[in-house]
């Protein structure tokens, strides 16, 4: 077999630096009218008339659609999404109608002369408002919506509701030999502010939608988009150029079914792309989450209680934060063992704009909460925070949070690995100066978001073979170096020789989409399943040629050789070409799925995912500067030990790293959205919304643990999500250490730090977090005996 | 009247207006579609071109501001497929992912490079201090260009 | 949205002359435009469309001049903060403005916007040469059809945001004195952002580093950047003591009314007013 693990580049850099890429805000479409949205201006409202009488009689206009003529629901778990606000506003910026016109000023001041007549209603804008007493509800139909997933609680202001409960968490908090240590957090929301913008063009062709977008998951885009336009899922085509960044923003269906519906109005092709000040207001961020987490340790560290409630804003919609509510079990559940643990996780709703998938989902944030909460722990009992962390990491048979078993020793040799590093590099605490100098080692549980995908390889008679999928190349690199590595090894190609269709759902099959670290995994597999019957089927005709036995045969460089006797077989073309003529083409097809690992029976309710497939783990460490007079906290150094299975391409690997800990630095630093009294997001542009820039970042030192278990193909596990994982709590965790202040909150902006460096604010208090744990749940536990069940329904969720 | 502009060294004839944003110019009409328009404002430097050698904004530039300059675009750099050394230790180093801001960068770079050819690493990252990528948190970007 | 605008809307003028000549012509519906960084992305702060009738400047040799005399500082209101960074960059005492013209924006911004622009943009409170040049005790001279008129800063100010048609800010006017100048601004990044607090001083030094002279001037806090009398009253006749420097400074907070925005709350922006004072005497002591 050829080496697979190799820096093998990629072969869509050349275009993308000349400028020659086209991504699909660059698509050029003969005859195409340009479409804008009507948006809602304010946060909650009843909508007492739409008259679009007068933008239809504008010039250029050729079709003006509002609810009537998309009136169906979708969503993730439960169906509250309509297409366009009907009858009711629910957030500031929700698209009430939509235009279609021969130029884009047409359309935008076609929507511009659409007369609305709203009345307004109250708001709920932060969650403690929605909790709150007689909280005004954000779906006050909540009753009437169909549930595409049983399982979860849910009723007036909370979306989905899932609990964990393993153990008895009563007897433990009541143990004589404990200490309790209580812990608030609250972090804002954060902006994918992924390069290109949502944008898609919809044509009808032969009486099916071709629908060309930038997304990250196009199966879902064809169902949703199938289902608002209340046609067959078979009569949408979905098909993907290079998406120009996407983080878990494209993870969802988002401007599609606009295009869609205004070009079978229009009978002509529709080109809709969101400004950036759309992209702002309306941004499927990261949502924004209140924490409140208790544990009950004994002096010697060990973890005999924890209880949590964690908040999730899920906006207006219930969307990915409805599947999110289940990775509170695994992440703030995760890296410690447990004595017993109950976790309540609820998606909120708000009258705000949607949230949904970022990177590491639900994990940053949590993550940074447990490990700024293991370090009160560690300061409450006396212990050294890496000693700590040494006993209590999960290990090899210790249960999860939800009773899964988990497998391997592999936090704690990272943690090894980590102290390593950090023996030989010196400290960079001259640096600091006269600032505060502070450093902290954390670790975070992430896992490979798997689930089903398919692959299709024809062996072309020139010797290359053709992949084809639904995988899209969002940047990350897997499509371009990870599957054709895989299936270079395993037809003994080189990788150059291995072409990979670009996504088309009328050519691959099923995917869950591109994200939570499932490419090279999930679609790996399924990839190296359709080479393994192709080598099957070439040796077969190879055998032939030769003479000799199939498991005499070697496949390298190109070749089949005889083992042992090179140069006396044929080239992998010749053999192809034999092919041709004997059986006809050879072509195999692969498909994979989640295994589904074990949960404990009973511990786990209204979860989509009871257990991980595959677990992943990151250990960070950083040292940080504070300045105590105007609070600008400074990165000095940052490592990274990243569980990544196996690394298939080392220097791709270090690329998703270093990308994803900046990305993790302006979560942490940076990047802060608020929410004004109106509903909107104050952050309208890259102005006010500031990701990091050059000067901001310093060069990540990087250790890959190998070896861990994993069923990924070839022992892979997804590396291109990870590493935001724990970033936040990194940083965090430094800046208490540096500053000697309880840091609760994210981001740590100048003037946040400033504030407690001067104990300007006020402690964190969370009125809507019942004090008694099971006050919390709309469900009492004892009548919470869901089993796990996996997804249906048109929207597939994920990270 | 129609706008004459002088593009990757060949003349050209615009219709838009004079306040047109160049970066519109260049996509829409010449399609010259490596300039990105991210933001719109002059905060993250995707849309970065050269005008008579230095590295501007062409969405804050009004095509009418560009009559007489030399504009040179990301496509002048490799104009027979030959990469530029810059585009050259960027393919090589691995550093590409979604790509979008790359014609800006490398545009601010070449105008930066062409005054500055042994820059050291805060010379350079203080150079991009006008471009965002959001992708794959600069260092890697830098490695390649001090390779040069 | 973009415009489409036809040549009577889009005017190129050659001379100083021809351009005031222009803009009166064409009265309230004419504006001048310069480096155009803040015109073109008005409409996306929900500014004004671009629906003026523009008189571009960017051509008048006259007016992209730097003209160092052995009294004066004569800079005409088109030279780019690029090219002002580099022309005054060894010039004595003009330090402040040289650090807030090579540091504002960023660097491909620097290479177009103009000083001229950057004082007439009367909504941005952020400008980093508004302070710098309070501080210095700059002249702008504004050319109109009735002749050559020469106001204080201070006065343009006040001004700027209701010149008559044909107005039109011409040159900035630098004395050159034996002060020295620094002008600290607070990113809330590294760079590539608005500060959100600025203060520009200038000090004139004699023995022992007493303060003779004293001029600061405090940028982006209120909507306006404006002098503040109180610090410098307490500087001059001591010697420049950083520390001290810092600490007058925080007893003088009341002095501004701090704005709030999406960045930075008012509170913040005073709240780092004395560091900044602290950091500019630093950096104007005679072995720093």
């Amino acid at each position: 077999m050829a080496e697979v693990t190799l820096n093998f580049p990629r072969r869509d850099a050349r275009d993308k630096l000349r400028g020659r890429t086209r991504y699909t805000i660059d698509r050029d479409v003969s005859g195409v009218l340009h479409a804008a949205l009507l948006r809602a201006p304010v946060p909650s409202a009843r909508i007492l008339r739409i008259d679009t009488a007068a933008a239809r009689a504008m010039p250029g206009v050729r079709a003006v659609v509002t609810a009537e003529h998309a009136p169906g629901r979708h969503g993730i778990g439960i169906a509250d999404h309509p297409l366009f606000a009907a009858g009711r506003v629910r957030y500031h910026g929700e698209p009430m109608a939509a235009v279609a016109a021969d130029t884009l000023a047409q359309a935008q001041a076609a929507a511009a002369a659409i007369v609305v007549e709203l009345e307004p209603l109250p708001a709920v804008i932060t969650m403690a408002e929605a909790l709150g007493p007689s909280a005004s509800l954000v779906h006050p139909d909540w009753r009437d919506y169909e549930v595409l997933v049983e399982g979860g609680a849910h009723g007036g202001n909370v979306a989905w509701e899932a609990t964990v409960l393993r153990g008895d968490p009563e007897a433990a908090f009541a143990r004589a030999d404990v200490t309790v240590v209580e812990s608030l957090f609250r972090v804002g929301r954060q902006n994918h502010l992924s390069f290109e913008p949502r944008a898609a063009i919809a044509a009808f062709e032969d009486g099916r939608c071709h629908i060309e977008t930038s997304t990250q998951a196009p199966w879902t885009v064809r169902n949703v988009t199938a289902h608002l336009l209340d046609v067959l899922p078979s009569a949408v085509r979905v098909t993907v150029p290079a998406v120009g960044g996407g983080f878990g923003l494209k993870f969802d269906c988002a401007l599609e079914p606009y295009a869609a519906l205004l070009a079978r109005h229009a009978e002509a092709p529709v080109r809709l792309v969101n400004s950036r000040q759309e992209e702002m207001l309306t941004c499927l961020s990261r949502e924004n989450a209140e924490i409140r987490i208790r544990s009950a340790v004994t002096k010697d560290g060990e973890i005999a209680g924890r209880e949590a409630v964690v908040l999730m804003d899920c906006g207006a919609y219930g969307g990915e934060q409805i599947f999110l509510t289940t990775m509170t079990a695994h992440t703030l559940g995760g890296n410690y063992k447990l004595g017993s643990v109950r976790l309540a996780s609820r998606a909120v709703y708000t009258n705000t704009a949607p949230n949904g998938a970022f990177r590491a989902c639900n994990g940053t944030y949590n993550t940074f909460a447990l490990e700024r909460h293991t370090d009160e722990i560690c300061e409450a009992i006396g212990m050294d925070p890496l000693e700590f962390r040494r006993r209590n990491v999960l290990g090899d048979g210790n249960l999860g949070a939800t009773g899964q078993i988990f497998e391997g020793d592999v936090l704690g040799p990272m943690l090894d690995r980590m102290a390593g590093l950090r023996a030989a590099r010196p400290s960079k605490q001259a640096q600091a100066g006269d600032r505060l100098y502070g450093r902290a080692t954390t670790v975070g549980t992430w896992f490979v978001f798997v689930g089903p995908s398919a692959a299709t390889v024809n062996l072309n008679a020139d010797g290359s073979a053709t992949l084809v999928t639904s995988g899209v190349e969002i940047g990350s690199g897997s499509m371009m170096q990870g599957l054709p590595q895989i299936v270079a090894h395993t037809l003994g190609l080189k990788p150059q020789d291995v072409v990979v269709r670009a996504a088309d759902t009328d050519a691959g099959g099923y995917d869950v989409g591109v994200g939570g670290g499932r490419t090279t995994v999930s679609l790996g597999a399924a990839s190296m399943a359709a080479a393994s019957e192709v080598r099957r089927k070439l040796l077969d005709v190879a055998s032939g040629m030769l003479q000799t036995p199939p498991e005499g045969l070697t496949l390298a460089n190109g070749r089949v050789e005889i083992a042992g006797r090179p140069g006396t077989g044929a080239s992998i073309a010749e053999v192809a070409v034999q092919a041709q003529k004997l059986v006809g083409p050879i072509a195999g097809s692969g498909s994979f799925t989640g295994p589904g690992v074990a949960a404990m029976p009973g511990c786990a309710a209204g979860h989509f995912i009871d257990a991980l497939d595959i677990p992943v783990f990151a250990v960070h460490e950083c040292e940080v500067a504070v300045d105590p007079d105007t609070g600008h906290v400074e990165v000095l150094s940052y490592a990274v030990v990243q569980d990544v299975g196996r690394a298939l391409n080392p220097r791709a690997i270090y690329g998703q790293i270093q990308g994803g800990v900046t990305q993790g630095l302006g979560y942490a630093l940076h990047e802060e959205i608020s929410i004004g009294a109106d509903g909107s997001i104050r952050q309208s542009g890259f102005e006010t919304y500031r990701v990091p820039l050059a000067q901001d970042v310093v060069p990540v030192e990087i250790s890959l643990f190998e070896g861990a278990p994993s069923i990924g193909p070839l022992g892979t596990k997804g590396a291109g999500e990870v590493p935001i994982l724990n970033v936040a709590a990194a940083i965090a965790c430094a800046v208490a250490n540096a500053t000697g202040r309880r840091v609760q909150e994210l981001p740590l902006t100048p003037p946040r730090v400033l504030e407690l460096l001067l104990g300007r604010g006020l402690p964190l208090d969370f009125p809507h977090i019942a004090t008694a744990w099971d006050d919390n749940l709309l469900r009492p536990l004892a009548a919470a005996s869901w089993q796990g069940r996996r997804m249906a329904g048109p929207d597939a969720p994920g990270p | 009247m129609a706008l004459l502009l002088t593009v990757n060294g060949e003349d050209r004839t615009s219709g838009h207006g004079a306040m047109t944003p160049l970066v519109d110019v260049l996509r829409d009409e010449f399609h010259l579609k490596g300039a990105k328009p991210v933001c719109r404002e002059g905060f993250c430097g995707a849309c970065t071109v050269l005008l008579d050698d230095h590295p501007v904004m062409a969405c804050l530039l009004p095509a009418g501001l560009a009559v007489g300059a030399r504009i040179r675009t990301v496509e002048s750099l490799a104009p027979d497929g030959a990469l530029s050394p810059l585009q050259q230790v960027m393919e090589e180093h691995d550093v590409v992912q979604c790509g979008m801001c790359f014609p800006g960068m490398l545009m601010s770079l070449s105008g930066f490079l062409a005054v500055t050819p042994r820059p050291t690493r805060d010379e350079v990252k203080a150079a991009l201090s006008g471009n965002v990528c959001r992708c794959t948190g600069y260092e890697r970007i830098i490695d390649a260009v001090l390779s040069l | 949205m973009r415009m489409k605008t036809g040549a009577d809307t889009f005017h190129v003028a050659t001379t100083l002359h021809g351009a005031v000549a222009a803009l009166a012509d064409r009265g309230h519906a004419g504006a001048p435009l310069a480096g155009a960084t803040w015109i073109m992305r008005a409409p996306l702060r929900g500014g004004p469309q671009q629906d003026r009738s523009y008189v571009a400047l960017s051509r008048i040799d006259e007016l992209r001049r730097v003209e160092i005399g052995e009294r004066d500082i004569t800079i005409g209101a088109c030279v780019t903060h690029a090219a002002l960074a580099s022309a005054l960059a060894h010039i004595d005492g003009c330090a402040a403005l040289v650090q807030a013209a090579a540091s504002s924006a960023n660097p491909a911004v620097r290479q177009v916007a103009t000083i001229g622009g950057n004082l007439c943009a009367w909504d941005f409170a952020s400008a980093d040469l508004v302070p710098a040049l309070i501080c210095l005790a700059a002249n702008v001279e504004l050319t109109s059809p009735d002749g050559v008129e020469r106001i204080s800063m201070e006065r343009f100010l006040a001004r700027r945001s209701e010149l008559a048609p044909g107005t039109l800010l011409s040159r900035i006017v630098v004395a050159r004195t034996a002060c020295g100048s620094a002008h600290v601004r607070l990113p809330l990044r590294r760079s590539g952002d608005y500060p959100v607090a600025i203060v520009s001083l200038a000090v004139k030094l004699g023995q022992n580093s007493t303060v003779l002279t004293a001029r600061a001037a405090v940028g982006s806090v209120e909507v306006v950047a404006r002098r503040w009398e109180t610090l410098e009253a307490g500087l001059v006749g001591r010697p420049l003591d950083p520390q001290a420097a810092a600490a007058l400074a925080g007893r003088c907070l009341d002095d501004f009314v701090a704005r709030d925005g999406v960045e930075a709350a008012g509170w913040y922006r005073l709240a780092v007013l004395p560091s900044l004072v602290r950091r500019a005497a630093q950096a104007l002591l005679p072995h720093s």
